[in-house]
């Protein structure tokens, strides 16, 4: 290339001295100012070309490469110095997450640590193996009755829960309420069950009588709708609320359904033979046995369907004391029950319907035969007979925030005494009540009782409230 | 001392219905496997046909059924787990419930909880 470009420029520079000699005619030496005129223009023009060819011969000559080519090599240069600038950028940022990392992991590792240390001391705390809880219920109220004066009245029953294994278990319920000027202390239920398998259960102690459904199931005050006890299971009622002896109890599938039962054998009740105005009732509450005879009883309640159950109970017992005229005294009990519970969608709440009947049938007696206890010689057909009719409803699934809490009760009751007995009379009762749920074991009722009494008695009208609360 | 032939009846089918009762609670401890719809040994057909077994209720559904038919339900997070443990054995001899409807209950209640 230096070659062909040394001698481009040599034929270049010799050319108008060729252009001369060839072109112009000879003379004596002298030329024409015209012609040397010209002769320069051509001479600059050349000069011109000259610079031009060794501009672009230069580079090409030194270099050897392409102008384009250089520009392509530049932006590969640029777009590979991006790349390693992104490439420093990603291993900074990895170096930053694996500190991070390692910073969380060792915060993680202290935080198990404090878990597990907080976990050991609250085991070390708890007592063995066996579990322990304390539950219960609490009310207060005011009754205002005709005929007496109106009054507060206040409550509290612990129940004591203790697991001691998966079979073995204990309850004991205690109640302490205000009665005249002291707090009057009863040892509701201790009772203790052994699981014998999926379907029996043993238990012995002082238990809730698995007569009806009342005692049981329904009568803590935060589950019982109303404020007051049924005629039937209250003082002087038909049904032994507790019993002192064993059971056998449990739940079996039946049919396409399930069957509950529960039978006991207890000290059985005594007949009342010396109080005048209690003469051929039953005391239920029975802590010695007064005729080395025991009551057997029992339930048994059949599922149709989840929400309805049907039950029947029993109790036969002698309940005259040994060693007196009244030694061979039986008396039967007999009741029948029947619960509905549903939650009814195109009512938006929940309704709960209760039905309880009892028959009692005692042994005909002459009481105070001789008239020595001034209220004899008193004989009459000892047969009671007595329960309740409850409806409530709970509109649960309405939305407004107090009308889904509200639960409109009425339940009717009535004990039935039989003619000639000390107290004979009659009496039906018609509750209605309004309770307002502030939780779901905790409320407030407020009722109002029409009572009617017969064989000329007063009847006792009566406002109630209670609050109750179930822990 | 008379006794009514009425009551005296009373008596007998109590006692027919205790021992019925009896007779069913051994053969129903036998057949607990007659409602798990997995099983349905020959034993279980003629106390509940085969369309009519009962499906197998979740524990969700037997704290529902169970629990209100005598107050309201009370949530899961009302106790702990231990809590629970003790309060359901408790549950199980007031209501008579059955061993199986006993643990999926619990179950249901500490998942829940």
């Amino acid at each position: 290339m230096k070659r062909v470009a040394c001698a481009a420029a040599v034929l270049l520079l010799s050319l108008p001295q060729v252009l001369y000699s060839q072109t112009r005619p000879r003379r004596d030496g002298y030329v024409s100012r015209e012609e040397y005129l010209r002769l320069q223009e051509e001479l600059e023009s050349l000069k011109a070309q000259m610079r031009q060819m060794q501009r672009v011969l230069t580079p090409a000559v030194f270099e050897g490469s392409d102008p384009k080519e250089a520009d392509e090599k530049g932006e590969e240069e640029k777009l590979q110095q991006d790349l390693d600038a992104v490439k420093s950028e990603l291993k900074d940022l990895q170096t930053t997450r694996e500190s991070y990392q390692a910073e969380v992991d060792e915060t993680i590792e202290e935080l198990e640590k404090e878990l597990r240390a907080a976990r050991d001391q609250a085991q070390a705390a708890s007592p063995g193996s066996t579990r322990f809880l304390i539950t219960g219920y609490g009310f207060a109220g005011i009754e205002d009755r005709d005929g007496e004066n109106s009054s507060f009245n206040a409550g509290f029953n612990p129940i004591f829960l203790w697991k001691l294994s998966d079979r073995i278990f204990f309850e004991g319920e205690l109640e302490v309420e205000l009665e005249h000027d002291e707090a009057e202390f009863d040892l509701e239920y201790a009772h203790l069950t052994y699981l014998l398998n999926d379907c029996i259960t043993v238990g012995v102690g002082k238990f809730l009588t698995p007569f009806g459904i009342f005692p049981e199931r329904l009568h803590p005050a935060w589950i019982n709708k109303l404020p007051d006890f049924p005629l039937a299971f209250g003082h002087d009622g038909l049904v032994p609320f507790t019993s002192l002896g064993v059971q056998l109890r449990g739940g079996v599938p039946f049919w396409c359904s399930k069957l509950n039962y529960a039978f006991y054998f207890s000290n059985g009740p005594e007949l009342n033979i010396e109080v005048p105005n209690e003469a051929g009732n039953l005391h239920f509450e029975n802590f010695e046995d007064i005729n080395n005879n025991k009551a057997f009883g029992g339930r048994i309640g059949l599922l149709l369907t989840p929400e309805l159950e049907v039950g029947h109970s029993f109790q036969v017992a002698r309940v005259g004391p040994s060693g007196t005229p009244f030694s061979e005294v039986d008396a039967v009990l007999v009741g029948l029950d029947a619960t509905y519970v549903q939650d009814i969608d195109w009512l938006k709440g929940r309704v709960d319907v209760r039905h309880e009947w009892i028959w009692s049938d005692v042994d005909d007696a002459t009481f105070d035969p001789d008239g020595s206890l001034g209220f004899g010689p008193v004989s009459f057909d000892n047969r009671r007979n007595g329960g309740y009719v409850q409806v409530a409803y709970r509109p649960s699934k309405v939305e407004h925030h107090i009308i889904k809490n509200l639960e409109p009760v009425v339940r009717y009751d009535m004990l039935h005494r039989p003619a000639g007995a000390p107290e004979e009379f009659d009496e039906q009762r018609v509750t209605i009540g309004l309770n307002y749920w502030l939780g779901p074991s905790m409320v407030f009722k407020v009722a109002y009782q029409f009572d009617d009494k017969d064989s000329g008695e007063e009847d006792q009208d009566a406002l109630l409230f209670q609050a109750a609360l179930g822990f | 001392m008379r006794r009514d032939t009425g009551w005296q009846l009373a008596g007998m089918a109590s006692s027919l219905i205790l021992v019925a009762a009896a007779g069913l609670t051994l053969i129903g401890c036998r057949t607990t496997a007659c409602h798990s719809p997995q099983k349905n040994p020959r034993a279980c057909r003629f106390l509940c046909p085969e369309d009519k077994f009962a499906a197998s209720s979740g524990g969700a559904q037997l704290w529902a059924e169970n629990c209100a038919r005598c107050h309201n339900d009370r949530p899961a997070t009302s106790y702990s787990d231990a809590e629970w443990d003790v309060a359901m054995h408790h549950m199980r001899v007031r209501a008579n419930l059955t061993g199986e409807e006993h643990r999926k209950i619990v179950e249901f209640l500490k998942a829940a909880n």
